[in-house]
């Protein structure tokens, strides 16, 4: 055979070489199960993995907040619920008291059990979900509502969390919260004129109360003036001689207005409750039925009637805003669900991606390494060959 | 007698011949041997009458087989192949150092993580659990940069060891080489063969080529010239030695020893490859890395320097040793921009905001131009507040346990100015945080006189540029106490009261408490420390108190305002990446080198097997074929015992001779 030593040497590493380079190679990609061991390994391939992975690793991330925020909600359509079955038990007390006998024993249980629904609502508003209560917007450590209470009975509630929802990302682009702020929840928002129900012969005024819910009206007269108050006497505003359109009476427990048309002409005094619709909210409603209640318990049948009929419209307003918040936030947590169900399906796809660019084919790997394992031994094979015909054997 | 003569040249010939084929065969696996052949030619012819008598044969000289063109496209080729393998073998290290693709690991993982981690933390504020979450992912992937930064930089330092290595390997080939060229001039200047010292010397030259790219030129008498890296080494006999060295702009280079004009125009050789490994790939690589992590120092830090964490405000906050409290001489210098710092007195619930102006400072030594020490000077005129600067850096302390500090943005409780003239002036309450993008002054001017609530009664609100962006209802139909909303995270509600004609107020709206960067770059309320990846970490009084993590942009500290910006931040396309995402930015680096890796391989592969094609055809020429040798071995063992023969038979026709006589 023609050739030097040096060509047969050469030629025999060359192919070692490139066999057992493609063989290590292959070697590895069948023990990962990938066909990408390292960027070098296809560099547009790797960029598209390493993109798909933090992808992933996003998608997982708005999937465990969407299932944090979806169980949140969950919690507050429980605790709404909740709420909504004790203003229906409120009605239900309301309706035996109006039925029943005026005064007495009824009363008593009626106000009991008003008692009861307060506690009840003033829980469920006080609801805590792995430790964070979800009715305080971002203020999650502290309860939002703040229970004062005389002899064990709660006399008011004032909301104490924050303002501010807490927005979470769930999506790209897309935040959402499942703390909500508890007035936004539990308050009527859609304030109309007062209206007066009462005998002392006021109206509502031009300018723009501010007083929410029911407010306590005492008119009183020093013999001179008509004087008003909306903060249980405690300040008196006095209506001139002339009367005044659009009289401002402040409530100094809360620095509240009341506009009110006080014409001395056809005013006399009394007590008298001024409701401003769209402004009530869960506790203050409950609170003031209770006190009417208890306050007012020799009322006739026909007061009681009237009552009734006032707390009706109050708890209904309230189970409105509970109900139009109840589909709220089922249709967040539907949203949501869909939302999760939808980065799933990208996650799935995403999944199918990467693995289609990543992993190996091993049936191919199988056939290139036997056909490697052939080609590094017939290179041997035909060096030696080469090496041993040789005319120095027939010297 | 001619017959004598001829057998006598013969049986030189075959001898010579033998000996040749000998040397070839003994060298027949010696790497840079070129295969010699004798040159035979008839010897001298004399005519006898019309009968041509020959002379015998003339061995002559001795050939070297050599292509020249071949052997120096050959050092060529050989000398860029050695320049790809030592790039692509470094390049490899580096790869590897990433760690991406190779399991879960690498810190395209750990960047994700770390903004993740931000991420949970906006749904769980204030709750210790996911704040240490937040730093352990900082601190793992501050430990994956630094663990980068680290071999990066070993790398450097070890190239340019492995360089004067090299060089000193060099310059000893360099005198060799002069040596053997002194050598073979002797001998072939005397009309001697060198052929063997030719190999020896061209074989050192093909070392040199390995370590550094050369060009040869042939001169008489076996004389070769070389050039390394374009430098003169070898002239003749004499030679120059070679210095390898850090040039002025920061690079590596080679010069002559002693000489100070380095040169990294050197290409080919290992020493080809680590000239353009550390003054381009791992420069760059480093370089990339590094802008990296100062980015995400540099953002991190601007958001949460402004913001608390559930620990509240501060009562002292140390910043960090400054290599010089010149604020020119920072990088990025710093000149101008405001700081605002928040002091609440808590016994009386009173915030106060105070404006630190950098451009209205004097500086106490105008020579120097604006120190530290003067910012730190005018914030220590600031009721309630301590402010000085040591060794150790810059440091602020509430004066007495009757305050606290911060560097909130949120807007003060009540307007910043007011001119209202109103009989019964209106309470104003302002809330929110400012989502905008540039710090503002917004103006509220009333349109309109009377009592809020009542008749046509509204505010104007303008910007500082006076364009209106908001008419709010304060008369009919706003019920006093109302909140309202300004736009941008801004909030106001209005009390009972009354207006009078173009009654003003304004709220101060800031996007960024401290626009002049200074106390990000003095590590003020910092998340991280550091100047790049080689030192970043989670500063220390975070690490001990996780409740440090500023997640919040309100003083109550429970909204997320901060830490979302934080998470944001990943998906942020920033200027200083050139507009890519920090997550982008790592992945275009990390497949940058396999592209280079895998380009190197490819042309490696390529020039391998053009150089194992340019040796097998120098093989064809110069190699040592046995087979051929052992075909010349019976030729010329013929040829000796025929001629051997020959003479035998001249001597028995000589004695035959004789014997008649």
């Amino acid at each position: 055979m023609s050739g030097t030593l040096d060509k047969i040497y050469n030629s025999t590493l060359l192919a070692l070489n490139i066999n057992s380079r493609e063989i290590f190679r292959l070697q590895e990609q069948v023990a990962s199960g990938s066909r990408l061991n390292r960027p070098s390994d296809d560099p547009s391939a790797a960029y598209r993995v390493l993109n798909l992975s933090s992808s992933q690793r996003s998608l997982e991330n708005y999937m465990e907040n969407i299932s944090q925020v979806s169980d949140v909600l969950q919690f507050a359509t429980t605790a709404i619920d909740e709420m909504k079955t004790a203003l229906a038990d409120a009605k239900r007390l309301l309706g035996d008291v109006t039925g029943g006998v005026s005064g007495g024993v009824t009363l008593n249980v009626t106000i009991e059990g008003i008692n009861d629904v307060i506690e009840r609502i003033a829980a469920a508003a006080n609801t805590q979900h792995s430790g964070k209560y979800i009715f305080g917007g971002s203020n999650t450590r502290t309860a939002p509502y703040l229970l004062t209470r005389e002899n064990g009975i709660i006399t008011s509630v004032t909301y104490q969390g924050s303002l501010q929802n807490r927005d979470i990302t769930v999506s790209p682009g897309v935040n959402t919260s499942g703390f909500y702020v508890g007035e936004d929840l539990f308050r009527s928002n859609n304030r109309s004129e007062p209206v007066f129900t009462g005998q002392t012969g006021l109206s509502a005024g031009s300018g723009t109360s501010s007083v929410r819910g029911d407010v306590q009206m005492i008119v009183t007269h020093d013999g001179s003036n008509y004087r008003i108050s909306i903060d249980a006497g405690l300040t008196e505003t006095v209506v001139p001689v002339g009367g005044d359109s659009n009289l401002m009476v402040t409530d100094s427990r809360t620095g509240q207005v009341l506009y009110v048309n006080a014409d001395p002409a056809s005013m006399s005094t009394g007590n008298e409750w001024v409701q401003v619709p769209g402004t009530h909210d869960i506790f203050n409603t409950l609170i003031n039925i209770r006190d009417k209640l208890q306050t007012e318990g020799g009322l006739t049948s026909s007061q009681m009637e009237e009552l009734r009929s006032k707390a009706y419209q109050a708890i209904e307003e309230i189970n409105t805003v509970l109900i139009q918040k109840s589909v709220e936030i089922g249709s967040k947590i539907g949203f949501l669900d869909s939302l999760k169900g939808n980065l799933q399906n990208v996650k799935y796809s995403t999944d199918d991606e990467k693995a289609r660019i990543e992993e190996a084919d091993i049936a191919q790997l199988a056939i290139d390494l036997a056909r490697r394992e052939v080609l590094y031994q017939m290179s041997l094979a035909v060096s030696s060959r080469l090496i041993s015909m040789s005319i120095l054997d027939y010297i | 007698m001619a017959n004598f003569e001829i057998g006598i040249s013969g049986l030189t010939a075959a001898q010579k011949s033998l000996d040749i084929i000998g040397n070839n065969i003994a060298n027949a696996a010696t790497p840079g041997y070129h295969k010699q052949r004798l040159d035979l030619n008839p010897a001298y012819c004399a005519y006898n009458s019309a009968t041509i008598i020959g002379g015998g044969v003339d061995a002559r000289s001795i050939t070297r087989m050599i292509d020249n063109l071949l052997e120096k496209e050959l050092l060529r080729q050989n000398s860029i192949l050695t320049q790809i393998a030592q790039e692509r073998t470094t390049l490899q290290t580096i790869e590897n150092t990433f760690g991406e693709l190779a399991g879960s690991g690498g810190l395209n993982a750990a960047i994700d993580r770390m903004f993740n981690a931000f991420a949970d933390l906006t749904g769980h504020v204030g709750e210790i659990i996911w704040q240490q979450q937040v730093v352990a992912e900082a601190e793992m992937m501050a430990s994956q940069f630094r663990s980068m930064g680290d071999i990066l930089s070993k790398l450097d330092q070890q190239i340019t060891l492995e360089s004067e290595h090299l060089i000193e390997r060099a310059n000893t080939l360099i005198t060799q080489i002069a040596k053997f060229n002194d050598d073979i001039e002797r001998i072939e200047i005397t009309g001697g063969v060198a052929n063997n010292l030719r190999d020896h010397r061209d074989q050192l030259i093909t070392q040199l080529s390995e370590i550094i790219g050369v060009q040869t030129i042939e001169r008489r008498n076996g004389v070769v010239d070389v050039e390394a890296g374009g430098i003169a080494v070898v002239i003749g006999t004499s030679y120059s030695s070679l210095e390898a060295g850090i040039m002025e702009e920061g690079g590596l280079g080679i010069t002559i020893q002693g000489a100070s004009n380095y040169t990294s125009n050197v290409h080919g050789g290992r020493i080809g490859a680590l000239i353009s490994l550390k003054n381009n790939i791992i420069g760059g690589i480093r370089e990339n890395v590094d802008t990296l992590a100062t980015t995400v120092i540099s953002q991190v830090n601007q958001y949460h320097v402004q913001g608390i964490g559930s620990a509240g405000s501060f009562n002292r906050l140390d910043g960090w040793a400054v290599s010089t409290t010149v604020l020119a001489d920072w990088v990025p210098p710093i000149t101008d921009g405001k700081i605002n710092i928040r002091v609440t007195d808590i016994s009386t619930g009173d915030i106060s905001r105070t404006e630190i102006n950098l451009a209205a400072i004097v500086p106490s030594n105008p020579s120097v131009g604006l120190t530290l020490e003067d910012v730190a000077a005018e914030i220590n005129d600031i009721t309630g507040l301590n402010c000085w600067v040591d060794s150790s850096g810059l440091h602020l302390e509430r004066s007495s346990a009757n305050y606290k500090f911060d560097f909130l943005p949120e807007v003060l409780p009540e307007p910043t100015d007011s001119t209202l003239t109103g009989t019964s002036v209106p309470n104003i309450a302002v809330s929110g945080v400012y989502t905008g993008t540039e710090n503002d002054t917004f103006t509220f001017t009333v349109s309109g006189a009377g009592t809020v609530g009542n008749g046509v009664l509204e505010l104007v609100v303008t910007n500082s540029d006076g364009q209106a962006v908001k008419t709010l209802n304060i008369g009919s139909g706003y019920a006093a106490g109302d909140i309202l909303e300004v736009g941008n995270g801004i909030r106001i509600s209005i009390g009972v009261g009354d207006f009078g004609v173009d009654d003003n107020f304004e709220v101060d709206a800031f996007s960024s408490t401290d626009t002049s960067g200074l106390l990000a770059a003095a590590g003020v309320n910092t998340f991280f420390k550091g100047t790049g990846a080689s030192d970043i970490t989670v500063c220390s009084d975070i690490i001990d108190n996780p409740a440090r993590v500023a997640a919040s942009l309100s003083s109550d500290g429970h909204d997320n305002a901060n830490v979302s910006r934080f998470a944001q931040l990943s998906g942020e396309s920033l200027a200083e990446l050139g507009n890519l995402t920090i997550g982008d930015y790592y992945r275009k680096l990390v497949t940058d080198i396999g592209q280079e890796l895998s380009i190197r391989q490819v042309r490696q592969d390529s020039i391998e097997a053009s150089v194992k094609n340019l040796q097998n055809q120098r093989s064809e020429i110069s190699g040592v074929d046995i087979n051929e040798q052992a075909a010349q071995l019976l030729v010329f063992q013929q040829m000796f015992q025929s001629m051997a023969k020959y003479m035998s038979v001249v001597q028995n026709t000589l004695d035959s001779i004789m014997s008649i006589v």
